[in-house]
């Protein structure tokens, strides 16, 4: 009693206005699966970040360190491999939950007005999942490590205009040296999640202040539809997802434990080479074109995906095609699956 | 008169913040260039003229396999210009389009770079893949003639701290102290030359 006198007259806040902060009503129709979508990279985030913090423990960013600190963290620290795999198999849920999320918004048309700024900062947060995968690849410094990252920065350097300097900024030089990895690690580390801290945050408090986008389902009876609380029903739920993640992610992490392939070696590129999967679209893409043309047309891709809320928008004011978008969606869903399948069976 | 003192007024207003968005950009803006600076590498990768070869070591159309101190492999090959001049054209491995190692495939006596495949026939001009798209060759390393000395200039270190550079592969091997250690003999590239 006396305790909590003692904190109310130092922080005055209420059990009364707690309950109002976190009790969002929730839609109903978020109670079914693919809607927990969005809610399922959060979680996978914070694993990251908890997992990440541990494996730093270990981990000695530099050329000559850090392929050994990775051997130590798989091989002889208690639960290394575990940890070190719950790392890996975590960011490649997130990554596939996120483009499932996406995939969600953009076949619900959830990303029309008034959501489109919501959709621009979700396609940041796509590039900056994508970037921590990247760097974080590089970090455990095996071959595909150092090919990966010198790809990636002569990439860079096509882009007109700034490339050169994005290049010499990401490698400390011009070419992939000794200040290289203790880069790819502080942006891998620091810069980019706290980036995604924000990007959420934001992201989170426009949902919040639109309320996600309300449906109707035709099974739907009337009384079935309409909110549920967030406190405490939708925590619960997102409690029990929670324990039920991790518990794939040690089944994935057991099963299927985080490798460690031969130590880079700038001098020999090996003979079979692959980004992790999330990039094999980019990689076929690169394959079929010249770099210049591949490096443009990304970007113009990237860039009509960010705009796509508006560009649709325009689509459907002017033209008669008022579904256009699922179209162009189901499209360049087979196109990317296609390409991505294509990567993944062929050696060269 | 009113007036003239609202507008005398908001003019001062006006410069006043004009004055305080400047200082503050600027003075932000310098804590910024600096981290930007710091950031920003101020070397580039050092380079060096190094000794390979006495010239008399290849024939015309004869090759060597030089390994400069950085790692990378140069294949250097004579030619006489038909003015009788001798020169050498000293070829990188690093494919010109995204950066990895090409390899010599005798059996099709090509280059062939693992990462997009890139393909480059025994003069280093690609002829299939991206780097063929975008009609690249292999880069070609500065190379000097002096006294009947061949000298190249290389990069004297990547990852690995500089060792010396050295002959790994020649067509004859030169003997006594002093010369380039030889470790296997190699016909003139294109043809014969071991993997
Ligand atoms: C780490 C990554 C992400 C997290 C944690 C996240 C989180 C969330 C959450 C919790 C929601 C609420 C609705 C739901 O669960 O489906 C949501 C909605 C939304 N997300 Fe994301 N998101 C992420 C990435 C993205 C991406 C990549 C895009 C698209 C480019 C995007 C666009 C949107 C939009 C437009 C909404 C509003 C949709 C609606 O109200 O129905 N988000 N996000
Ligand atoms: S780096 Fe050689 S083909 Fe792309």
């Amino acid at each position: 009693m006396t305790a909590t006198r003692w904190f109310t007259d130092r922080l005055p806040i209420s059990g009364d206005q707690l309950r109002e902060l976190t009790n969002e009503p929730v839609p109903n129709h978020l109670k079914r699966w693919w809607f927990a979508l969005g809610g399922t990279p959060a979680y996978l985030f914070v694993i990251q970040i908890f997992t990440g913090i541990l494996l730093a423990f270990y981990y000695r960013a530099s050329a000559v360190t850090a392929y050994d600190s990775v051997a130590f963290i798989t091989n002889e620290a208690a639960f290394g491999w575990y940890i070190r795999s719950v790392h890996k198999w975590a960011a490649t849920l997130m990554i596939a939950a996120v483009i499932l999320h996406q995939m969600r918004v953009f076949f619900t048309g959830a990303y029309r007005k008034p959501r489109e700024i919501n959709w621009v900062v979700g396609m940041f947060i796509l590039m900056c999942v994508l970037m921590l995968g990247f760097t974080g690849y590089a970090l455990v410094f095996e071959q595909l490590s150092y090919w990966g990252a010198t790809v990636g920065a002569n990439i860079a350097d096509q882009v007109p205009v700034i490339g050169g300097f994005i290049k010499r900024m990401m490698l400390g030089g011009d070419d992939y040296n000794s200040l290289t990895l203790p880069r790819f690690f502080v942006v891998h580390a620091a810069i980019l999640p706290t980036t995604l801290v924000l990007l959420l945050v934001v992201h989170i408090a426009i949902i919040r202040m639109q309320g996600v986008t309300d449906f109707k389902f035709k099974d739907e009876t009337e009384e079935k539809s309409g909110t549920f609380h967030f406190f405490p029903e939708h925590f619960y739920t997102e409690l029990i997802i929670g324990l039920t993640l991790m518990l794939i992610l040690s089944a994935l992490a057991t099963i299927s434990p985080a490798a460690l392939g031969n130590p880079a070696n700038p001098l020999q590129t090996p003979e079979v080479i692959k980004p992790e999967w999330f990039f094999y679209v980019v990689f076929r893409w690169l394959k079929l074109f010249s770099v210049t043309v591949a490096v443009l047309s990304t970007g113009f891709i990237v860039f009509a995906m960010i705009a796509w809320p508006f560009i649709d928008e325009q689509i459907r004011k002017r033209t008669r095609f008022k579904d256009a978008s699922v179209w162009i969606g189901i499209g360049a869903v087979i196109v990317i699956v296609a390409m991505t399948v294509w990567e993944a069976v062929v050696k060269h | 008169m009113a007036e003239d003192t609202t507008s005398q007024h908001s003019r001062r207003d006006f410069l006043s913040r004009a004055a305080m968005a400047t200082g503050l950009a600027g003075g932000y803006g310098a804590f910024g260039m600096i981290a930007g600076r710091y950031l920003y590498p101020a070397r580039s990768a050092e380079t060096a003229w190094l000794y390979v070869s006495d010239i008399n070591r290849l024939s015309d159309g004869e090759s060597l396999l030089y390994e400069a101190p950085d790692g990378e492999k140069i294949t250097v090959t004579r030619s006489t210009t038909t003015a009788g001049r001798v020169e050498f054209v000293a070829m990188s491995s690093t494919c010109p389009h995204l950066g990895c190692q090409v390899q010599w495939e005798p059996q099709n006596s090509r280059y062939f770079c693992p990462c997009h495949n890139g393909v480059f026939n025994p003069e280093g001009v690609a002829t299939e893949g991206p780097p063929a798209d975008a009609k690249q060759s292999l880069k070609r390393y500065p190379a000097q003639v002096e006294d009947g000395l061949l000298f190249l200039e290389v990069r004297t270190e990547r990852l690995v701290a500089g060792n010396q550079g050295k002959i790994i592969e020649a067509p004859t091997c030169g003997n006594g102290p002093g010369h380039d250690p030889c470790l296997s003999p190699i016909a003139a590239r294109g043809k014969e030359r071991p993997a």
